[in-house]
């Protein structure tokens, strides 16, 4: 799926720059706009389906949604620090970092606002879910269990659990997969929100 | 708050809803997969068109990837340091309940 979806990318971006006329981007913003709408249902409707999340925090305890709540003040407080080193005005530093590793929607969220911020969410998550699947096993085994949840963000709940798994305990994948859940559920709110501020 | 912000989270609520109440069944649902990776990948192609229109976005590529690396490299940065910091809270609570699942 991920080898598709860039594989969707750099088609349309290909096609745009040698094929299509630049009058054709008046429309693209009417097609994206109704697009995100149909996406975020859809989103909605991943998240609704993992109804079992609120019984597990509960037994778990509800101290464990720290660990979401620090991964998105981390993500979105170091994105500005990048934002402000490279010269980034803060908000869209701080929407980049909101994509939490969602690089489809947060990319296409941004398509409206500018396509060079909406290709830097793109690559930006793109790197971080490289970076995680990296970095998780050598978090896991130097530095601590649930600290190796943190690199994944979004992606804690599907794509980067199986490695999470491998590299911790059962425990620390109950875990992952809550914190997903939270931060996934955060990315369209955080990213509208901030790129506002 | 925005008349957008309000309209996502409507959607997102709405769906979360259906998805929660599990409407149309295992059969939907995987017709439902299909529908959303077909959309998805339109969608995605369609911001690959809107990129590829953009010059900016063209002559600026290899400054933008430097910069989405620096960016991504302090998101993790910064979000292993925080949940570092209150691990030992989260944790102790977790060991605590598990003794507590024993007793």
């Amino acid at each position: 799926m991920s080898f598709k979806i860039i594989l969707a990318v750099v088609a349309g971006i290909g096609v745009g720059y040698f094929v299509l006329p630049s009058e054709i981007l008046q429309y693209t913003d009417y097609i994206l706009d109704i697009g995100l709408c149909l996406l975020l249902f859809f989103v909605g409707i991943d998240i609704g389906k993992n109804k079992d999340v609120f019984d597990k925090i509960k037994k778990i305890g509800f101290r464990v949604l720290l660990v979401p709540v620090m991964i998105i003040i981390g993500s979105v407080f170091g994105s500005i620090v990048a934002g402000l080193i490279l010269g980034i005005p803060m908000n869209e530093a701080g929407a980049v970092g909101a994509g939490l590793g969602w690089y489809s929607l947060s990319s296409m969220m941004l398509a409206t606002y500018s396509s060079k911020l909406s290709a830097l969410a793109f690559i930006s998550n793109v790197a971080r879910e490289i970076i995680a699947l990296l970095t998780i096993p050598i978090i896991a085994k130097y530095i601590g269990d649930i600290e190796s949840i943190a690199p994944a963000a979004a992606t804690s709940m599907d794509t980067s659990l199986p490695l999470i798994a491998k590299s911790t305990n059962p425990h620390t994948a109950i875990i992952a997969f809550i914190s997903g859940v939270i931060v996934s559920t955060s990315v369209p709110i955080l990213v509208s929100v901030i790129i506002k501020l | 708050m925005s008349i957008r912000l309000l309209l996502y989270l409507g959607i997102l609520i709405i769906g979360g809803f259906f998805g929660y109440k599990g409407y149309g069944g295992k059969k939907l649902e995987s017709k439902l997969g299909t529908i959303q990776t077909v959309c998805l990948l339109l969608l995605l192609f369609i911001m690959g068109l809107k990129m590829g229109l953009d010059e900016k976005v063209i002559s600026s590529f290899f400054e933008l990837g430097f910069q989405a690396i620096v960016i991504s490299i302090f998101t993790i940065t910064f979000s292993v340091i925080l949940v570092k910091l209150v691990k030992g809270f989260v944790l102790k609570n977790i060991q605590q309940g598990e003794q507590n699942d024993e007793l």
